[in-house]
């Protein structure tokens, strides 16, 4: 009798053999589409993970079969964890949606490859006029664009917690007009962290008595979070994340940059333990929510959860300026056609239609994400004017601003992995800052090839 | 007339076994050959394979994180086995006494081992949590057990025994309520200790359960994954809970190198088959005491 643990063992192991063997029979049983891209009642798919943005593509598609009455739009949703690996070995079957997100991190392979319909041929060079600039350059790869861009992260900015601001005596103002340095004179954003850190008897990072094994409340979220943290910190700095698909964050400005963040946790302990992060990544934002964290930077996809969860008195600041001015990341999230697909005509309209005003608007007015379409960006403002909180820092923050560009390359995904396991090291203060980045830029370069 | 009705009856059979016979070779055997001509090829999942005859096996054998990955993968098989094996055979000579509460005790013995180890993991992992996990608040003290190399491959082979334990314990008691009554009982004639009835009476007419339990316990270990993954992924704190289960994920679907991953699927392969034939010629000579 073969053990339940066993089996799924097996079955992991010999999960490389499987999608062998179902990328023939896929291969072999056809695609098994919904018929001719000529008759009646056409379907194409749509593959997404975010659940908040599918509420609104529901939305979206009703209004678009209304006017398309022969085309059907099926949306498949598939959780992030298992959405790359899933979409690489679909794409390798040859079972992949006709129409599918990708990420700045994953489309890369995909480009280079000859999987994803060239936009500037499907829908027409001037379509990306529309489309929020930033996110239109990430995803031009070799000269062309290949997605419709329809989620942008616009910046990262600091959400705070009204009432620790207010008990330390600091207001949202002197949040904005903060700066960190790693010359400790010119440093005004760590003192500001210490007054907001407090032990278990209420001592103050910056006290004599202050007890760093007893934090009950911590000032930031310094920790190994790429989009949050330190890519920020490398970009405020003039520091670099990559050339090009080349991983350099162990020049000299990017050492400094970690360095400083790796000290807020180890050295001032104004932040969580890096054990704490790096075991869970939702560790600080719960931390946030719980009202045992003062400020909390990161994206506006944390926003809708933030809104939702937080049942205290919160608001958005800007992030702090560093040396080299105040340098945020941006990123976006595309529709990709997929150029395998049985139905070109229809998916082109389905794509043309999610980089449309119209198409794209029910992504912002429901709160979930920023539109891609920036005439449809609006929509998302109103929502959050209406719940009466006040994101400008998000959109201040790159609006005419130098930005960091967001990751990128074919093999991205290896090198995270690669990389990820040497940071978590570093943040933990067991491997010298130094020594770890050149580990880490080492590692990665050899597994982005 | 017979020969007929034999045949039809062998037809009848075939027919029968079809769909399991489908299922072994279309979902195992083929998956096996798929897997070796892989292993000779480079692979990505998007650009065509190309031969590249034993170029894989090279890199993979000379790699020094695979190596890495073998010896946990070793340490944590040694650390499983012993603890599981033994607790489940002292479960199960205490539920087999009859004592009052045993039936539900089994029952809960058994629970972990039917749930999803990805599930238990997630779980376990908040039990594990440095700040607010249940363990460290009883404990009264800060321990970062899936941060610390030293802890963190100990911390996943106990959440295995327990899940595991059961399953060894379900084993053991079937094999001792199948020792008959007269050998028990001629010993306590004879006047031995229930200590040496259980060593000298009991453990070896357990051999064929004993073996039962080795050969599927240690091919469980070797292949653990789930639990791994959902309590240290990438590999744990420096590598340390780096199995060669997980190391074939991140190779196939991190680094989409199917290739090098199939190799490492091989020598997994052999490693098992070899462990599995070393055990039968252990046990072959003494495995039965028939009762005649």
């Amino acid at each position: 009798m073969p053990k339940r643990s066993t089996t799924i063992a097996v079955g992991a192991a010999a999960a490389v053999v499987v999608i062998g063997g179902a990328a023939t029979a896929i291969a072999l049983s056809g695609s098994g589409g919904a018929g001719d891209a000529g008759g009646e009642g056409t379907t194409v798919t749509v593959r997404l993970w975010d659940e908040q943005v599918e509420e609104a593509y529901e939305e979206s598609f009703d209004a678009f079969e209304d006017q398309n009455p022969d085309i059907d739009v099926e949306i498949e949703h598939v959780a992030y964890a298992d959405y790359f690996d899933k979409l690489r070995t679909d794409v390798a079957g040859g079972s992949a949606d006709d129409i599918f997100w990708v990420n700045n991190s994953y489309f890369g392979a995909y480009a280079d490859n000859g999987n994803l319909l060239n936009i500037d041929e499907t829908l027409g060079a001037e379509a990306k006029q529309a489309w929020e600039p930033k996110v239109v350059e990430q995803f031009t790869r070799d000269g062309a664009l290949w997605g419709v861009p329809q989620l942008t992260d616009a910046g990262i900015a600091l959400y705070y917690n009204r009432a620790l601001l207010d008990e330390a005596g600091i207001t949202p103002e002197q949040l904005n007009a903060l700066a960190w340095s790693p010359d400790a004179a010119q440093d005004t954003f760590l003192p500001v962290l210490q007054k907001l850190t407090k032990d278990a008897a209420g001592n103050t990072a910056d006290a004599p008595g202050f007890d760093p094994d007893a934090i009950a409340q911590y000032g930031f979220n310094a920790s190994n979070d790429l989009n949050a943290i330190y890519l920020q910190f490398i970009g405020s700095n003039g520091g670099t994340y990559q050339d090009g698909d080349e991983f350099t964050f162990d020049d000299p400005k990017s050492v400094e940059a970690f360095q400083y963040v790796v000290d807020l946790i180890n050295e001032h302990h104004v932040a969580p333990s890096a054990a704490d992060t790096n075991e869970d990544g939702d560790f600080a934002r719960n931390q946030f929510l719980q009202g045992k964290m003062a400020l909390f930077e990161s994206g506006t996809y944390n926003l809708k959860n933030i809104a939702d969860s937080a049942d205290f008195d919160w608001g958005v600041a800007l992030i702090p300026s560093g040396p080299a001015g105040r340098v945020s990341v941006t990123n976006g999230i595309v529709a990709a056609g997929n150029a395998d697909t049985e139905h070109p005509e229809a998916t082109a309209k389905v794509l043309e239609w999610l980089g449309s005003e119209e198409g794209n608007s029910f992504v912002g007015a429901s709160g979930s994400a920023i539109p891609g379409v920036v005439s449809a960006q609006q929509t998302f403002r109103d929502y959050y004017a209406d719940q009466g909180v006040d994101i400008a820092p998000f959109f201040d923050v790159i609006d005419g601003a130098e930005t960091i560009p967001a990751p990128r390359g074919a093999n991205y995904g290896a090198a995270f992995a690669v990389f990820k396991p040497i940071l978590d090291e570093v943040f933990l203060g067991r491997t010298p800052v130094q020594e770890g980045l050149e580990q880490a830029v080492d590692a990665s370069n050899e597994a982005i090839q | 007339m017979g020969a007929t009705l034999r045949r039809r009856e062998a037809v009848t059979a075939y027919a029968l076994l079809a769909p399991s016979l489908f299922g072994v070779v279309a979902f195992l055997v083929l998956p096996i050959f798929v897997v070796l001509w892989l292993a000779f090829q480079d692979w990505d999942l998007l650009a065509p394979l190309q031969f590249v005859g034993l170029d894989n096996f090279s890199s993979v054998l000379t790699d020094a994180q695979f190596g890495r990955s073998l010896l946990v993968t070793l340490l944590f098989v040694l650390l499983v086995i012993p603890v599981q094996t033994g607790l489940g055979l002292f479960a199960a000579s205490l539920l087999t006494r009859g004592l009052p509460g045993s039936t539900i005790l089994r029952t809960i013995y058994v629970l972990p081992w039917i749930c999803a180890p990805l599930a238990l993991g997630v779980v376990w992992k908040w039990i594990f949590a440095p700040t607010d996990g249940a363990l460290n608040a009883l404990l009264g003290f800060r321990v970062e057990w899936l941060s610390n190399p030293d802890l963190a491959l100990p911390a996943v082979a106990a959440v295995t025994i327990w899940s595991q334990v059961g399953y060894v314990t379900l084993f053991f008691m079937a094999g001792l309520t199948s020792i008959p009554d007269m050998f028990l009982e001629a010993a306590r004639i004879d006047g031995a200790s229930p200590w040496q009835i259980f060593w000298r009476i009991k453990v070896p007419l357990l051999r064929p359960t004993t073996f039962f339990v080795l050969v599927t316990g240690i091919i469980s270990s070797f292949q653990v994954f789930d639990t791994v993954y959902a309590l240290t992924p990438n590999g744990g704190p420096q590598g340390s809970t780096d199995v060669i289960a997980a190391r074939i994920y991140y190779e196939a679907f991190d680094s989409f190198d199917l290739g090098r991953a199939s190799v490492m699927a091989l020598v997994l392969l052999v490693i098992l088959v070899g462990v599995t034939l070393l055990q039968q010629l252990y046990f072959r000579k003494r495995i039965t005491y028939e009762q005649t």
